[in-house]
């Protein structure tokens, strides 16, 4: 298994979540390989979070397998769970603790501790500008600044992988361009970084290589300069988004 | 080890910046206490402490009507009231009074009451002496019934209903027999004209010495304080389900818990950090409620909290009850998927497990069957293990079995709370 280059391996992943008949993702499988920043598009309910959250370990699929770092969670949760970082939608942070205190709870259960820890929150604070906000609480931060903080927490322990839900959702175009600039230089440092979003321009900017899924199944894949090209009517990512998923509405 | 402490750390922090959660948690039971031992300190006071208004028509005028009314004004148990600007007051008044809740009772004294009891007894002796026709005997023989009327309050408790009822007949009871003696003396009198007339008397050979018992030879006096304070600092305890119940629930809508899930080693830890956090708030809590009924309560008349001398087990009893609500909390926080849902099953299932345990209706005036339920209620496991320290002196082999039935509890609470997050993980 471990003799190519993937991180992450999804095998015949099909989750069918309780009392539903309609698979929320349908037998897909796909490889990720080492170092890349792999974009998971599509509409809403498509099987991006039930894809994330499989991933991350939250809960297991109905049928298949996956592999991270040639683990499986039902063997080594622990040790995976030590290589990724999460960084969710939701500002997942205490309002009432400061910058400071959040990054140094969040990186004790990741198991760093004493001087190295809080270099490294100093580093990273540095890193998206906010070293002369640490002591202040997350509560009276802007949205791009709690966002920032919601990053660091899920990249101050320098995991091999990072799930990036969402990342710039709500930001300026300011913090979306530290948030995004110092993704780029943590992926050249061999972070490899699954990303979802719904910019597309965005996406076809920032990925490697992206899959478009709907309705559990995945409708396209390759990088994104392939995938414009590959027909002449593509313009660019988007355009190829509203071609394969169709233009109607959707609902969570 | 790194992670517990951190975690503690984490969890005090978003206490202590909670400073409206931070007093809330600390004054309300602290007021809880204090108004309910006030207010429930008077059904412990003897009799002569308390003064109800009632009323009384005493349309006898005659011995039953002047025994009533001097046992009445004796007992200082009641205010007495008679007549009101300067008018008697009628049975018709008394009624519509009582009726509107002006007055907890009215006792009607009849016209011809006195002589009904008299007809009574002389019947009686009539009966006895008849072989030996005694002049002065009337010859009456038929029993006759009078009623003496009580308007009742229906707010009024069974148990005060009970007393006053008591008391009238022992007023009724003792005339009658001071009577028939009597009227005894007198036919005796005649029958053996040498014999002086005999006094009544009232002996008072039996006398009821009241001891408390206990399975020490430490005396703790049963007083309203030594009720009131272990019952409801159990039930103040178990409120801090509902702060847990909202922390946990609010660190899932924050999102916090979600990241917590993708880290490693992560629910235990974090569940084990917040019950020793909340169950430290829950021993601090009992400390001040101790420190209320020994400082406090007797700067508002109350009686003084007797600790007594079994410090270690009140100690573990604080800490059983503490962790068998914390474990409450851990559930209820885990499964439900709302603030409200937290809120109203917990607030309701503490005050059910309450009445239950006892500390409204002691457990042994409950129905029997109720009575089987109330012992898988945590509040009377614990209301029992401080009610035989504070009241029984008992020390810690006689609180394990209670404290072990709290420390089960706990435990099963906290199964509860992984079996059902792991069940979520596999939705």
């Amino acid at each position: 298994m471990q003799e190519n280059n993937h991180i992450i391996e999804l095998k015949y992943l099909t989750k069918y979540y309780k009392g539903s008949n309609v698979p929320a993702i349908d037998n897909i499988s796909l490889n990720i390989n080492k170092g890349e920043i792999y974009g998971l598009l599509g509409p809403n309910g498509a099987g991006k979070t039930t894809t994330i959250s499989i991933l991350c370990g939250l809960f297991g699929p109905t049928s298949g397998n996956v592999f991270i770092d040639g683990m499986e969670y039902q063997h080594s949760a622990e040790k995976i769970k030590n290589i990724i970082g999460v960084v969710p939608q939701d500002i997942a942070l205490y309002p009432s603790l400061t910058a400071k205190e959040n990054l140094t709870f969040f990186g004790h259960m990741y198991g760093l501790k004493g001087k190295h820890l809080k270099t490294r929150i100093e580093e990273c604070l540095e890193l998206f500008g906010l070293e002369k906000n640490a002591n202040r609480r997350i509560k009276t931060f802007s949205g791009g600044m709690k966002r920032r903080i919601n990053l660091i927490a899920g990249i101050l322990h320098k995991p091999k992988i990072i799930y990036l839900d969402e990342p710039t959702v709500g930001v300026d175009v300011q913090s979306r361009n530290v948030i995004l600039d110092h993704l780029r230089s943590i992926n050249k440092e061999g972070t490899t970084i699954i990303y979802t979003s719904h910019y597309m321009e965005e996406a076809e900017n920032f990925c490697s290589r992206v899959a478009i899924i709907d309705k559990g199944n995945i409708l396209t894949e390759g990088k994104p300069k392939d995938l414009v090209n590959s027909k002449e009517e593509y313009i660019d990512l988007e355009s190829i988004f509203l071609n394969i998923t169709g233009r109607a509405l959707r609902d969570e | 080890m790194q992670r517990l402490l951190s975690s503690i750390y984490k969890e005090l922090l978003v206490l202590i910046r909670d400073k409206a959660g931070l007093a809330i948690l600390f004054i309300m039971p602290l007021v809880l206490i204090l108004i309910m031992t006030v207010i429930q300190d008077a059904t412990f006071r003897t009799v002569k402490e308390v003064n109800i208004s009632m009323i009384l028509v005493n349309n006898d005028k005659d011995s039953l009507g002047e025994a009533i009314s001097e046992g009445l004004y004796a007992s200082e148990f009641f205010q007495i009231v008679e007549e009101i600007d300067e008018k008697e007051i009628t049975e018709e008044m008394a009624k519509e009074l009582v009726a509107k809740g002006d007055y907890k009772l009215g006792i009607i004294i009849p016209e011809r009451a006195t002589d009904a009891i008299r007809g009574n007894v002389n019947a009686l002796i009539n009966k006895s002496f008849k072989s030996f026709n005694i002049a002065g005997v009337k010859k009456r023989t038929k029993k006759s019934t009078i009623d003496v009327t009580i308007f009742i309050d229906p707010a009024t408790s069974q148990s005060f209903k009970n007393m006053v009822m008591s008391s009238l007949k022992e007023f009724t009871s003792q005339l009658e027999i001071e009577m028939f003696f009597k009227n005894f003396s007198e036919a005796l009198t005649q029958l053996m004209p040498d014999q002086k007339p005999i006094k009544f008397e009232s002996f008072e050979t039996i006398k009821y010495k009241e001891v408390y018992a206990s399975t020490t030879n430490d005396e703790i006096l049963p007083n309203s304080v030594q009720h009131n304070v272990p019952a409801w600092t159990m039930f103040a305890m178990f409120f801090i389900v509902l702060p847990l119940a909202g922390n946990i629930i609010k660190e899932r809508d924050d999102g916090s818990a979600f990241r917590l899930k993708t880290m490693p080693g992560s629910f235990i830890t974090v569940m084990f950090s917040k019950i020793f956090v909340f169950l430290s708030v829950s021993f601090l809590q009992f400390i001040l409620m101790l420190l209320v009924g020994v400082y406090i309560m007797p700067t508002l008349g109350l009686p003084q909290l007797e600790i007594g001398p079994h410090k270690i087990a009140l100690g573990v009893m604080a800490i059983a009850s503490g962790l068998a609500a914390t474990g409450y909390g851990v559930a209820i926080g885990t499964i439900a998927t709302t603030h409200e849902q937290a809120a109203t099953f917990g607030a309701v299932s503490i005050i059910i497990f309450a009445a239950l345990g006892g500390i409204w209706v002691p457990v042994y005036v409950m129905p029997h069957a109720v009575k089987i339920i109330s012992q898988f209620s945590p509040l009377h496991w614990g209301l029992n293990g401080f009610y035989d320290i504070f009241l029984r002196g008992g020390d810690l082999w006689v609180i394990a079995a209670e404290a072990g039935k709290l420390l089960i509890f706990f435990a099963l609470m906290l199964f509860i709370a992984i079996v059902y997050n792991n069940y979520n993980k596999t939705k």
